[in-house]
């Protein structure tokens, strides 16, 4: 609010440091939608109702998800001066045993992990959590993350994401602050343009390029809309990147509003997310009370420059605020003019671009909006506080950055895996992954979900960036990998995908909602081994029209799993057709 | 919040004249006209079924595919998209063309078995036979003919403004009726959905003083008797809606008359305006 007393950034985070280190030990649950599936709820539960008993000196917290899905529950346990320990597969009856360990200035051993001597938080912020245990695998170790490189999941399993002032003493806001008092939109543009970074919806179109369209566009008002509809089978980047480290989305949020002019935001996020949906809620709250949001944002007090979300962010006189807009959870909405439809109370239904959304009479009510995927708005802060030259050397050329993939399906290691693009799918599968799980054969992988393609092994030398993917068939797509082993039926697979495209359709042009209704058919005709070698030419014939003259992208690329298993997976077709 | 009516539209100027060049023959058109209009005037043929010049191009039955030539490459643009600029080159049956089009026809002839429009549309293009599992629906009250081309609801919710239809369910169920199947109250009986349906799929009938929408959930519409003839002419509340658009010396000489009675009394006031008031003055 105007002439409200402005938010010091620098006291916030020095709150959140104490948060971190209480002076006592310090155990965080992990409590992201995948942990509390597994149980992380009952142990968080069972912990504090043990420590409320004893009374013991500790302090209870939870936090976001690291990413190792498989290892789920995750407990990190901080004693003052000992490295963080990560504790793996926790349950209910581990927590008498946890406590009774911490309170012996200790941890339960046979559930370590790993652990964690010091963490860069990427924003100019390393944490030296302390030396000791020895005994326990260095994180760097674990071969599931040595692979990794946590740009943008920097924060997820480390601090608590219900609180702002944990995110500040990591070096949170500070590049919003810095974008907003000593930068001008152009410079903020240009950093972004030349950090290279890519939409990481799927497209790969350059963002700073469709900042620098938003801006020019005419028109004073602009809107800018994240992205979070994510809807791929198997992708949930995005919901871990809001549950573990919301503020990581406005802050990125706020910087775009700044170089683009726009005072209103909008997340459009899937209803079938509602833990996310509460974490956002809660930060937007929270960074409206620190002046983040609003009127006047970031309010210059006595020289120190801090407020955040809401009017006139960090004193500049530079208003802005973000809504949250739930879809009904239909993948065609991701589709960005449906996606528009949809916030505007209309069916979500594409309609021909141009107008795109930039343009005018294209966006949201008219007005020229800029959409961003929640991954493509989480890489701005870093951006801001590194510069574009840090960040263009992580990755290959012309696919500059981190990734996070999902890695799911039939591989060992389940979980969430952030790497730099160009980084092969063997890295990814093998050295991260593990290969199949129970020892099976590793047979494709689908990447970019319902609209990529099955990659087969001997492909798996590809690097992982937009160009190559497309070669070989599939796309990027937002992040999900589906691992398919040895025992995988990839006709199957492919009707399984066009199942659901078929159900995701609008429905509004024929090749879409008419042929993969006919794909459809022709699957389940030939998986009951009553296809002959003339369905298989109708159906290659099908799904290279449908590909060819759809609509809008989900048309276009939902016969990508009927064409790459075709090209790469002909025998198993020809096994089940008569000749 | 602001509305889209207020987005500020650039001022009318006279439209720049551009020269495209279709199947190798120049053709005038004005700047930013659809190239599916000027292939329209200029008597080339491209298939469509969604397309209608007072609507906004919708770019759904994809029938209208053309090839775009720019740079020694052909891409595929859907015609009534394709906007007119100077030196555009078109190609409308290219073999990549016809080959996705005749895949687009058997879809149509799977969809809409019983629509004779569909299957002369197709022949004319070479295609008779399709390869797809033909839909049988024997309770459509669309009579298995609609192409969901969405004329009908956007004509209905677009020009005529009343919303008494629209889509229902997604993908491959998609359908167009009132919301919950029921007869609608918002229905002006105009029969607007039933002029504009390219495949005649929309049944409406007029019986004893109703207009009965029968593909429309049955929806029943009172129909306004003529003041002078009583004759049954126009749905009343069409009527009621025309009627408030016009000025009152006119409406007042307009309202309750059936064409036909409408143009005797205006015939009959102008002959004696003009004459002074001699009927058989001729």
């Amino acid at each position: 609010m105007t002439g409200q007393k402005a938010f010091d950034r620098a006291a916030g985070g020095a709150a959140g440091m104490k948060k971190l280190f209480p002076g006592k030990p310090r155990i965080a649950v992990g409590l992201a939608t995948c942990g509390i599936a597994v149980g992380g709820q009952r142990v968080y539960d069972r912990l504090k109702e043990i420590i409320g008993k004893t009374g013991a000196g500790i302090c209870l917290t939870k936090t976001g998800c690291i990413g190792y899905c498989r290892e789920e529950p995750l407990v990190n346990i901080a004693i003052p001066g000992q490295p963080l320990v990560i504790l793996h597969r926790v349950t209910e009856e581990d927590a008498e045993g946890i406590v009774g360990a911490v309170r012996k200035g200790t941890v339960p051993h046979e559930k370590a992990l790993c652990r964690v001597p010091s963490w860069d938080h990427m924003t100019g912020t390393v944490i030296t959590y302390g030396t000791g245990f020895d005994e326990i695998p260095l994180y760097a170790e674990i071969p599931f993350f040595k692979h990794q490189k946590k740009v943008i999941l920097r924060n997820a399993g480390f601090i608590n994401p219900e609180d702002i002032e944990e995110y500040l003493a990591v070096g949170g806001y500070a590049a919003a602050e810095q974008a907003l008092t000593r930068m001008d939109p152009e410079s903020i543009i240009s950093e972004v343009e030349k950090s290279g970074l890519r939409g990481r919806g799927g497209a790969g179109f350059p963002t700073g390029t469709k900042w620098r369209i938003t801006k020019d566009a005419p028109g004073k008002e602009k809107y800018i809309i994240c992205n979070a509809d994510e809807g791929d089978p198997g992708a949930y980047m995005n919901r871990n990147e809001m549950e573990s480290d919301p503020h990581m989305l406005i802050e990125g949020m706020i910087i775009g509003a700044y170089a683009m002019g726009a005072k209103e935001g909008l997340i459009y996020i899937r209803a079938e997310y509602p833990l996310a949906i509460k974490r956002l809620r809660l930060a937007i709250d929270q960074a409206r009370s620190c002046g983040f949001l609003g009127k006047n944002i970031f309010a210059v007090d006595e020289g120190r420059a801090c407020g955040l979300h809401g009017k006139n962010i960090f004193g500049t006189g530079f208003d802005f605020d973000i809504r949250i807009a739930t879809g009904a959870g239909a993948f065609v909405c991701g589709e960005s003019t449906a996606l528009v439809a949809s916030i505007e109370g209309r069916t979500g239904r594409p309609h021909p671009r141009p107008p795109r959304l930039t343009d005018p009479g294209g966006g949201l009510w008219g007005i020229p909006s800029d959409l961003n995927n929640v991954e493509t708005w989480c890489n701005i802060p870093v951006i801001i506080r590194n510069g574009s030259g840090w960040y263009a050397k992580i990755g290959a050329e012309k696919n500059t950055g981190t990734k996070v993939f999902s890695l799911v399906g039939k591989v060992d290691r389940v979980g969430l895996v952030e790497v730099p693009l160009g980084t092969t799918l063997d890295t990814i599968v093998f050295d991260i992954g593990n290969g199949g799980g129970g020892g099976k054969k590793v047979k494709a992988v689908q990447t970019g979900g319902p609209s990529g393609g099955c990659i087969p092994v001997r492909l798996f030398d590809t690097p992982v960036n937009y160009e190559s993917l497309n070669e070989v068939g599939s796309i990027m797509g937002s992040g999900g990998i589906v691992v398919m082993d040895e025992d995988t039926d990839m006709v199957d697979i492919a009707r399984y995908f066009i199942n659901f495209a078929t159900g995701e359709s609008c429905g509004k042009c024929v090749p879409c909602r008419e042929g993969l209704r006919h794909t459809l058919i022709l699957l389940n005709r030939i998986m009951a081994g009553k296809g002959s070698a003339k369905d298989l030419e109708t159906l290659a014939l099908l799904a290279d029209t449908i590909k060819n003259t759809s609509l809008c992208g989900l048309g276009q690329s939902a016969p990508n799993p009927v064409l790459t298993t075709l090209a790469y997976f002909r025998e198993e077709y020809d096994a089940l057709v008569k000749p | 919040m602001i509305p889209k009516e207020t987005v500020i539209e650039p001022a009318e100027q006279p439209k720049k004249q551009v020269t495209v060049s279709i199947n190798g023959n120049p053709c005038r058109a004005d700047e930013g006209e659809n190239i599916l209009t000027i292939a329209d005037r200029e008597k080339i043929p491209i298939p469509h079924l969604c397309f209608e010049p007072s609507l906004e191009p919708y770019g759904a039955c994809r029938l209208c595919m053309v090839g775009l030539v720019r740079h020694g490459k052909t891409s595929m643009e859907t015609a009534c998209t394709l906007r007119a600029k100077e030196g555009l080159t078109i190609l409308t049956d290219t073999p990549e063309i016809v080959k996705y089009r005749s895949v687009l026809f058997e879809l149509y002839l799977a969809q809409t078995p019983k629509s004779t429009v569909i299957k002369e549309m197709a022949a004319r293009y070479g295609v008779t036979k399709t390869r797809f599992l033909r839909r049988v629906d024997t309770d459509d009250p669309l009579g298995g003919s609609c192409v969901l081309c969405g004329l009908c609801v956007r004509v209905c919710n677009e020009l005529m403004g009343a919303g008494a239809i629209n889509f229902i369910n997604r993908g491959p169920y998609t359908v167009v009726n009132t919301p919950y199947a029921e007869p609608s109250r918002d229905c002006l009986g105009c029969g607007a959905c039933a002029a504009i349906c390219p495949t005649h799929a929309v049944r409406i009938e007029d019986l004893d003083g109703e207009r009965v929408l029968h593909s429309w959930s049955e929806t029943k519409v009172p129909l306004a008797r003529c003041e002078a003839c009583g004759k049954y002419f126009a749905p009343a509340a069409l009527e009621k809606s025309v009627l408030s658009r016009i000025e009152p010396p006119l409406r007042d000489d307009l309202a309750g008359l059936c064409p036909v009675c409408r143009a005797k009394k205006l015939a009959k006031k102008e002959i004696l305006a003009a004459t002074g008031g001699d009927l058989n003055h001729a």
